[in-house]
């Protein structure tokens, strides 16, 4: 690489220098293995400043000294070839492309090095993996791509949580998402809720842009990044232009969305049976009946479908124009995209508008300067009426709704009634087709993120960079919910608007030499300094009771009242560091690397607020060795071993200081404490330990194996402490509580079949995952997640899994009584009768009286932990002839998912629409089934979080089929273009699964690590189909 | 080289500048702890901060007089919206329970807190001013300990001397987790000892009225008041059974000694929107369109049929003559009850809490109607014989909602009894729906009969005194946290 920079300055000289005399004429074309021309490559005389560089049909006329001996040739991308000249004057010759694997770049926090010197974890999935992909943000591509790198879509919602996990959770109570950082901009991420729905900020970003993700995972790598490497960092390249490549790519896909999967609920006549035997088995008179809805006299027996009312086809459609090229100073890289993906809910859409432009400059031998930008418009039309468990949200409202009334009433408006149903119990659902056509949410965001940077050549070998950046991303959210129907409705009608800004600006420099001392070593240093500064404001204002709905505007006139505020948004910090490496190879053989990063963080205490994360590897390139040369199979072997700290920056809002803030009582202002402060806070330390083989076998077949051991220490938690403390929600964030994480991660790549024209190729990953609570806090408490105070199913416990499951333990239905059983904590079973109120509770086995079964018959259940044993994903590609095609798999083995929804919709109590398993319910004696007889009210069953509801999570999902077909040259060639390709999809396309609800990945408690694998009644994943064209000219 | 230098040196400048920048900051919504207490203005902000934690919504915005109606006979929970509370089958990792405990000690905490500030301020303050300031901080945490400890410990009368088990009392400000903070349940008699120590400091110390430059009467109404205090205590000492003091703190009210109170003409008139700072009402939790109980947790959404949850109807219990004796068919009261819209027409409601729409409707905590209630239970228990001055007190409350019964007269009861009968009858449809019923009951060892399940239609097992689930669990949770220093209650 080098050398071919060299040469390439050499030719630019040349052609500013003067013309040397007594020359001769040299000529000839260089073509690529495909034989296709090979424009703006080098030709160069060596050891001189003559060359020249070939035209766009790859040739050249070089006017070289009489006495020239070689040439050098070649070009960006391509092994350089060394031709000795003779007296002919014809050089004409193939260029070979360089070889993949070992030999390719990986960037590495600050710093490029070649893989085949890299001594960290480090797993790279390129850009093409994830092109055309119909995903609605490009983390959801990165499903199944890397080993150890967890990416659970929790719905098919825009914005829901896509929640990444590398090598397991590694906190328990703050954040667990990895670092992004795209061409050295920290990004804003994480899925936020601002007013109702949330939003993935990631979305916001082109997927079609990236060239590649390099994702760093042992603290080697990640320990550059201090105190926010915990959980690993992705870093995004973006696409740069090549010089002398000229390229324009236009590639677009359309099609469409239907949800992956639904859920079956009762049919009217279903429906109606069944509530009336809950009510007559429990001596009450039955209630649920059709009704006369259009008062022509008559019954009408209605049916209705409600799922079906408010879902459809919704398009999908992207278009992606890019340009790119450049001169051997000049390369530029320029897209517009537009993306479309409407979701299967009615109403429901996401649209990206973007375009980036990136420039990088030669502005002379000696300085480089270059921006990369990008500005993209993201507009969410999304649900006013809410999801999850909202009495009008989806999928709450079509699963529950009365199957027995209408959508529309007689009058032409949506039906508001309950039909012919005498009365109905817990039942706020408002018609589900209204809600989602009345009422919204809608999101429009700008986010702007650039960088710009100088970088000058010293002396030889020393590098100085700086680089600015900065990630501005603002969103207006206007929500407005219809007086006619659900949450409106009483107040006349609500609007709420949300104005809010996120601002994140920093500044590197660094400080990089790079030498070649001797034949036997090589050295690399960095040394650099970074600054970062995080803001975020908002302005919200609300109206109640509104005159003109139609009028996007909130004041007095138009609402009978109105109200609002501004403030922060919980983003205010800053961060301050200076961190160095030493990468040290002797011979190419034996390689070292030491990272050391200092970073101080505003949001603690003046005394703790200095973190230091070292970390140090080693790795020992074996086949580099005489004994190896025997093994001829083994292309490349390298043994590496790492160790290290990082720390955790997802700490929350000024943690550290104790603080009041302003409140009301009725009318009167007030303040009051709202953090118990903790000047001692300091920094989370995450020690990980890494030893891992890359091999190249057989030419092509890469295997990287890698072991992991991390322990963390010091966790911040939100520690739940004594109520009568006094402090806020009773907790308080304390250094306590210790985590273990053990792992193996397998990748490999392989050609498995070359015969003729077909090839197959396989990648293929897998992780086996361990994370363990070693200590909770000084107590050893139990912790329960923090996000939702009612998903109080898994735990943090000390010497079990992280988020292990704690349930009552169901022990089946009696078939004698049809009664509900459990097991108490010492194994008894015991069955419960609502229809006896003085004494509910008995024994099985001999039905006399005992106590109830309560929150202390709880058990660990050890095995049942949300996060997979085993997981991965297969990615495998086909060529024959012109066709082509790929399949992507992801599989995730032994784990548990809580059936929250299920449970949800099997109660006993209410009178919303049921799950079709109700029909199994118990009827007489002798009969095996899982749901107890049906009788009104008897709702522990249902009410109470037992193991009834827990359900293996197992899956192997087909995430992606694509098959192309590229037109023949004789073809494009006529129409005057490179490329034409033509492909149809599916996405999402089935999923192999055991588990019966939403989905195995469905997750409500969001960005979690205790709470993950609760699946309460979010969105479907969506399946979709399209078809595409690609360009190229 | 030397430029090189130079160059390096400028970015090292610019550098420690930038340092500064990114970690000298200061929160621009927060109050940092050191400030808090620096100015008079801020120091009663900080206090008021105790009323605040009052009004929570798990506890007397709306949920705390709520679980004392639900366990009552007078109502049921259609919905199953307190899961099996009115059956008296909580859980011990109830989030009801857990709730309002997590909720009675904030309040508490934030009592403390101010107590703790404005002591350590006090230089700022004019020490009246200082008195009164930590008046209202024992006020709160009054309040707040009277609530925990009937929620979560039997009644006083349980044991003779109630000895009982009550609930841990908390009088410091905790800065860090302190170990000292994880006390054992005092005895209920020390726990009652404590509250009646609070409330008559607060006497002593509290204004009657707030200065007419704030909102005078908006102040009266929802802060604490000499009026609210002695009131309170009247209350207290009826729960203990000490009627002689309950009695003389509820004539304190009556004859004035703290501002003038009455009924309003209307049997309804202090309920809804424009209603909560007429003389009726002693002391009440305020609420507002910005600052109100969500649908799920504010009382119009419970107990108006108008809202969409409508959880509470009016049990027939109630409503029957039979099973509330004292309930005439033409008492004005029965106006208040109404029938639900649509599918609900066949349930019956009570109308105390319309603002279904903006759920800014006040928890009317004490009302005057209590007082001359409490005063005329405390004086016809203290008196021999009928007495009339109770009799008095209980028309005054009574003669409003007649229309064609006539007034008592000492004729109308047969012994002393029955015109403790009579008054209690009369407290019950007086105070109905305002978090009254239970506890009155147990306060007088009396089981809870003829109470429907949530389907309104089939009746419950008698529910006697002294038993175990009549309380709530101590959170389970925080038993776990205490390392089992908080004894659990029996039957959990």
């Amino acid at each position: 690489m080098r050398k071919l920079l060299m040469s390439l300055w050499c030719s630019l000289l040349l052609l500013s220098g003067d013309l040397i005399a007594q020359t001769r004429t040299l000529t000839g074309k260089v073509t690529d293995a495909n034989g296709k021309p090979v424009a703006n490559a080098s030709v160069v005389v060596k050891g001189t400043k003559v060359g020249t560089i070939t035209d766009t049909d790859g040739s050249y006329s070089l006017n070289v000294p009489v006495g020239a001996k070689m040439l050098i040739i070649s070009s960006i991308n391509m092994q350089p070839e060394e031709i000795k000249l003779g007296t002919v004057t014809d050089y004409s010759l193939t260029l070979k492309p360089l070889e993949e694997s070992m030999d390719e770049v990986v960037i590495v926090g600050y710093n490029t090095i070649a893989k085949r010197s890299l001594t960290g974890s480090v797993s790279k999935v390129n850009g093409d993996a994830m092109l055309n992909r119909p995903v609605m943000s490009f983390d959801q591509a990165l499903t199944g791509k890397a080993a150890g790198v967890q990416v659970n879509t929790s719905s098919g919602l825009p914005g829901d949580d896509v929640v990444i996990r590398i090598r397991g959770g590694a906190s328990i109570s703050m954040g667990g998402n990895p670092l992004i950082v795209l061409d050295g901009v920290p990004i804003t991420q994480g899925n936020q809720q601002e007013l109702y729905n949330k939003y993935n900020a990631l979305a916001e970003l082109n997927p079609a842009d990236i060239e590649s993700i390099e994702v760093l995972k042992d603290a080697s790598a990640t320990a550059i990044y201090g105190s926010r490497g915990s959980a690993g960092v992705l870093l995004i390249t973006t696409k740069k232009g090549k010089a002398g490549q000229s390229n324009l790519t236009y590639d677009n896909y359309v099609g469409f969305n239907e949800a992956a999967r639904k859920l079956k609920v009762l049919n009217g006549a279903d429906y109606n049976n069944t509530i009336n035997k809950l009510k007559t088995n429990a001596g009450l008179a039955p209630s649920a009946f059709w009704g006369d809805i259009d008062n022509d006299g008559k019954i009408d027996t209605v049916n209705t479908d409600w799922q079906k009312e408010v879902l459809h086809k919704g398009l999908v459609q992207n278009h992606n124009l890019a340009v790119s090229g450049g001169s051997q100073r000049t390369t530029y890289f320029a897209s517009v995209n537009y993306n479309e993906n409407q979701s299967y809910i009615e109403s429901v859409s996401q649209k990206r508008g973007s375009a980036r432009l990136n420039i990088t400059s030669k502005v002379t031998d000696w300085l480089q300067i270059g921006v990369n930008t990008q500005y993209s418009r993201t507009k969410i039309s999304n649900l006013g009426s809410g999801v999850g468990t909202s009495y009008s949200g989806f999928p709450f409202g079509p699963l529950t709704a009365l199957p027995n009334i209408p959508v529309m009433g007689p009058d032409g408006n949506y039906y508001t009634g309950i039909g012919g149903n005498t009365s109905v119990t817990s039942y706020q659902t408002p018609n589900p087709e209204a809600v989602t056509q009345l009422n919204y949410e809608d999101r429009d965001a700008r986010r702007f993120i650039g960088s710009a940077f100088g970088e000058l050549q010293l002396i030889k070998g020393l590098k100085f960079k700086s680089q600015v950046n900065v990630d501005y991303s603002s969103a207006f959210i206007d929500a407005f919910w219809d007086k006619e129907i659900g949450d409106g409705s009483g107040t006349g009608g609500i609007r709420q608007l949300d104005d809010n800004v996120k601002n994140t600006w920093s500044w590197f420099n660094t400080l990089n030499y790079n030498r070649q001392i001797g034949a036997d070593h090589e050295l690399n240093v960095l040394a650099g300094t970074e600054y970062t500064r995080r803001t975020s404001s908002f302005v919200y204002t609300f109206g109640a009771g509104i005159n003109n709905p139609d009028l996007l505007m909130i004041n007095d006139a138009n609402y009978q009242e109105t109200g609002g505020g501004s403030g922060m948004d919980k983003v205010d910090d800053g961060l301050a560091s200076y961190f160095g490496s030493v990468n040290y190879g002797f011979r190419k053989k034996y390689l070292a690397t030491f990272n050391f990063r200092t970073d101080a963080d505003s949001r603690f205490g003046k005394d703790n607020r200095w973190g230091y994360f070292p970390s140090g590897s080693l790795a020992w390139r074996v086949t580099e060795e005489d004994f190896m040369r025997p093994c001829q199979f083994v292309n490349d072997l390298k043994l590496r071993a790492s160790y290290g700290v990082t720390g955790n920056s997802n700490i929350g809002y000024f943690p550290a200081q104790r603080s009041f803030a302003p409140d009301t009582y009725g009318d009167i202002a007030l303040i009051t404490l709202q953090n118990p402060g903790n000047a001692d806070l300091r920094w989370e330390r995450h020690l990980q330990f890494d030893a891992g083989i890359d091999a190249v076998l057989w030419k092509n077949t890469s295997v990287t194996v890698d072991f992991y051991n991390r322990r963390t220490l010091d966790l911040i938690l939100n520690n739940p402490v004594l109520a009568t403390l006094g402090f806020p929600y009773s907790i308080r964030a304390e250094n306590v509580g210790k985590l273990q994480s053990r792992g193996i991660e397998l990748a490999v790549s392989t050609p498995v079949l070359h015969r003729g024209n077909f090839n197959w190729n396989i990648n293929f990953n897998a992780a086996w995952n361990k994370t363990k609570v070693i200590a909770t806090n000084s107590m050893g408490d139990d912790l329960y997640d923090n996000n939702d105070a009612t998903a109080q199913f898994s735990i943090a416990r000390p010497g079990q899994p992280l988020g292990v499951f704690y349930l009552i333990r169901w022990a089946g239905v009696n078939p004698a009584n049809g009664l509900p059983t459990f097991l108490d904590i010492n194994g008894n079973q015991k069955q419960y009768d609502r229809a006896n109120a003085t004494t509910p509770w008995t024994l099985v086995k001999d039905g006399s009286a005992t106590s109830a079964i309560g929150s202390t018959d709880r058990v660990v259940l050890k095995d049942n932990s949300p996060y997979p044993k085993i997981y991965g994903g297969i990615t495998q590609t086909f060529n024959y002839l012109r066709f082509d095609a790929s399949l992507d798999l992801q599989y995730a083995l032994g784990f548990y998912v809580y059936n929250q929804t299920k449970q949800n919709l099997m109660a006993y109590g209410n009178s919303r629409n049921k799950s079709e398993d109700i029909l199994d319910a118990w009827t007489k004696a002798g009969e095996n089934t899982n749901v107890p007889r049906l009788y009104w009210n008897d709702n522990f069953w249902t009410n109470t979080a037992s193991t009834r509801w827990l359900e293996k999570g197992d899956f192997l999902r087909i995430r992606n089929v694509q098959i192309g077909y590229t037109l023949p040259k004789t073809i494009t060639e006529r129409i005057k273009v490179s490329r034409v390709r033509f492909f149809v999809q599916g996405s999402n396309l089935y999923t192999f699964t055991g588990y019966t609800g939403i989905d195995p990945e469905a997750n409500s408690v969001g960005q979690t690590n205790i709470g993950l694998g609760i699946d309460k009644l979010r969105p479907y994943l969506s399946r979709t189909y399209t078809m595409g064209i690609n360009l190229g000219l | 080289m030397r430029h090189i230098v130079s160059g390096l040196l400028l970015i090292a400048i610019a550098g420690s500048s930038c340092q500064k920048k990114v970690l000298d900051i200061k929160s621009q919504d927060l109050i940092l702890a050191d400030s808090a207490f620096t100015t008079p203005e801020k120091i009663e902000a900080a206090t008021l901060a105790g009323y605040d934690g009052l009004q929570n919504p798990e506890f007397l915005a709306g949920r705390a007089l709520i679980y004392v109606d639900v366990m009552g006979e007078d109502v049921y929970d259609r919905n199953q919206a307190f899961g099996d509370l009115p059956r008296y089958g909580l859980l011990s990792n109830s989030s009801i329970a857990q709730n309002v405990w997590m909720a009675g000690y904030d309040a508490i905490g934030r009592a403390n807190r101010a107590i703790a500030g404005i002591t350590a301020n006090s230089s700022k303050l004019t020490a009246a001013k200082a008195k009164a300031l930590i008046g209202e901080c024992k006020f709160i945490r009054a309040v707040a300990n009277f609530y925990l400890v009937n929620f979560f410990a039997q009644p006083y009368n349980f044991t003779a001397d109630a000895s009982h088990p009550g609930i841990p009392l908390i009088t410091t400000s905790y800065i860090v987790n302190d170990p000292d903070a994880n006390k054992p349940r005092s005895s209920v008699d020390a726990v009652y000892t404590a509250i009646i120590n609070d409330f008559t400091d607060a006497l002593a110390d509290l204004p009657t009225n707030y200065p007419a430059s704030s909102d005078s009467t908006y102040n009266k109404k929802t802060r604490g008041t000499r009026a609210s205090a002695s009131a309170f205590l009247s209350r207290v000492y009826l729960y203990k059974g000490d009627y002689a003091n309950a009695k003389k703190y509820a004539q304190d009210v009556i004859n004035g000694m703290y501002g003038t109170f009455a009924l309003n003409s209307t049997v309804n008139g202090a309920f809804g929107p424009g209603h909560y700072e007429t003389s009726e009402a002693v002391w009440s939790i305020p609420a507002s369109i910005t600052d109100n109980a969500s649908t799920n947790y504010s009382l119009p959404q419970h107990y108006s049929p108008f809202g969409t949850r409508a959880d509470i109807a009016v049990s027939s219990t109630f409503l029957n003559v039979a099973t509330n004796p004292y309930f005439a068919l033409d008492d004005k009261r029965r106006s208040m009850i109404i029938a639900g819209p649509g599918t609900l027409s066949a349930l019956k409601f009570t109308n105390k809490y319309p603002d279904v729409a903006t759920r800014a409707d006040w928890a009317p905590v004490i009302r005057y109607a209590e007082v001359l209630l409490t005063y005329a239970e405390a004086q016809a228990r203290t008196a021999t014989g009928i007495d009339a001055d109770a009799i008095d007190k209980l028309n005054q409350v009574r003669n409003r909602a007649l229309v064609s019964q006539l007034p008592y007269t000492i004729a109308s009861f047969t012994s002393k009894d029955d015109l403790i009968d009579h008054i209690l009858g009369e407290r019950r449809i007086e105070l109905a729906f305002e978090g009254h019923r239970f506890w009155d009951l147990m306060r007088i060892k009396a089981a809870v009969t003829n109470k429907y399940d949530s389907d309104g239609q089939k009746k419950l097992p008698v529910q006697p005194f002294g038993a175990p689930k009549n309380v709530f669990p101590i959170p389970q949770l925080e038993v776990d946290k205490s390392k089992k220093v908080l004894e659990q209650n029996d039957g959990y």
